[in-house]
């Protein structure tokens, strides 16, 4: 059985494109980076890998526990080697961002999902190091069962490794704002620096849009996707910007906010604390993203507010 | 993963995070914003809060910071974070202290901060601030 994981190439090129993208940062738009926000996203990236050597052995358990269940084996018979059934991959790797975007569009949208996956939003820049921002806790959530009908239906958790391993890597280079539109025909059909940051603004028309991964043809289908305006800057991080560069508390504050929540509200309203969309309050005091669009289509008509800018404060020629 | 790939694979990324930290400022990428005038406020606190509509406006001397307040009687405190804003609608947990020529919110929450602001009108705002 092949022993392979892609995101451990892919690191130096990881470096090496963040280093270029400083270089374009300082050229062109040097409030791109701010170099606090970037120390904390690269703490993040590597926070993720210790955690996920870590914690993921119960993933692949669950994994290698299902596959022995698996309806089909893949191959001219049962005794043909999974990595050797060529159809598999790029069907595994299709299937799988499908499964990408269902779990990506629960980390939106159920708030224990979202304790774990806002790592990935609460800064309030959009480069290249913001990709690196991922999760350390991921393993503490159902994230993983999203994955089970793939190993029942035969594909080999190894293999749904790998394909989930090329999926990061892609999703890699669209965390920027050096590109600005790809060709029409890729903007079509493919996730991009476009789509990819409508998914990460805070604008209320922007809110929960684009989950797709590597195709945004899922968001299409499933009515999630929103196109990128030119007439309404984005700003970027989460909807109550943390203010803070504190490394444990980024990790740690929704789990924490939520977690107060279970605790502090009356019996019949924890589980929905747990379980229902992040902003949601049993006494309605707080907003969700639907209640926040909402409130600023009936003030706004959906029309584009002209000026917000990314950095709302900066003026032009400036550097922010 | 064996335990010593981990600790090297580990190592290898810290050094390589810190350099790019380095780096970046050493490129002198970031810079400190300032909020110019009201007109920068009000459309800030427009984006903390959506349709906070700022009707008074104070902005500290460094502008680094500013208070705004709407028609509802909300106030809102606004902080440079980095090279970006963050700000807070404050509650009755907010605080407020006085100095010669400037207030110290503290909305409530430690790991926001408190914000000292150096303004012209420091004891409206605080009188403010503690009515809530």
């Amino acid at each position: 059985m092949p022993d392979f994981s892609p995101t451990v190439y892919a690191v130096p090129l990881f470096v090496i494109a963040v280093l270029a993208e400083m270089v374009w940062s300082r050229l062109k738009r040097p409030e791109a980076y701010e170099p606090m926000d970037t120390l904390v996203s690269l703490a993040f990236g590597l926070g993720s890998t210790v955690a996920g050597a870590l914690f993921g052995g119960l993933a692949a358990y669950v994994f290698i526990e299902a596959y022995q269940y698996r309806l089909f084996d893949f191959g001219p018979n049962a005794n043909s080697k999974w990595w050797t059934v060529w159809w598999a991959w790029p069907l595994a790797f299709v299937l799988d961002d499908l499964k990408y975007y269902w779990v990506h569009r629960a980390g939106h949208r159920i708030r224990w999902m979202w304790a774990a996956h806002v790592n990935h939003h609460s800064s309030q820049h959009y480069n290249l190091s913001t990709a690196l921002r991922q999760t350390w806790t991921g393993s503490f959530t159902f994230g993983l069962l999203f994955a089970v009908p793939l190993v029942l239906l035969g594909f080999h958790p190894a293999m749904l490794a790998i394909v989930a391993g090329f999926n990061l890597i892609y999703q890699f280079w669209i965390h920027t704002e050096a590109i600005n539109r790809m060709p029409r025909w890729f903007e079509a059909v493919m996730n991009t620096p476009s789509h990819h940051r409508v998914h990460h603004a805070t604008n209320p028309r922007y809110l929960d849009r684009n989950y797709a991964g590597v195709f945004i043809i899922w968001d299409k289908l499933f009515g999630t996707f929103e196109a990128e305006r030119d007439d309404e800057k984005i700003r970027y991080g989460i909807v109550k910007q943390l203010g803070s560069f504190n490394l444990l508390w980024s990790v740690f504050h929704e789990w924490i906010g939520m977690l107060r929540d279970i605790w502090r509200s009356p019996w019949r309203h924890k589980l929905s604390y747990l379980i229902r969309e992040p902003g949601w309050s049993h006494d309605g005091s707080r907003e969700t993203s639907d209640m926040i669009r909402e409130r600023w289509q009936e003030r706004t008509g959906g029309e584009a507010i002209s000026v917000a800018p990314r950095n709302p404060i900066e003026s032009p020629g400036q550097a922010a | 993963m064996e335990a010593q790939a981990l600790f090297l694979q580990t190592g290898g990324s810290l050094i390589a995070i810190l350099a790019l930290y380095f780096v970046a400022r050493a490129l002198k990428l970031g810079g400190k914003p300032r909020l110019g005038d009201e007109a920068q406020v009000r459309a800030c606190a427009g984006e903390v809060e959506e349709g906070f509509d700022a009707q008074r406006v104070s902005i500290a001397r460094d502008g680094a910071a500013a208070l705004a307040s709407d028609a509802d009687g909300r106030i809102m405190v606004i902080k440079r974070h980095g090279n970006r804003f963050a700000g807070r609608i404050l509650t009755r947990s907010a605080t407020v202290r006085e100095e010669v020529d400037a207030i110290v919110v503290d909305a409530g929450e430690a790991r926001f901060g408190a914000v000292r602001l150096s303004i012209d009108d420091p004891a409206y705002w605080a009188d403010a601030i503690n009515r809530l």
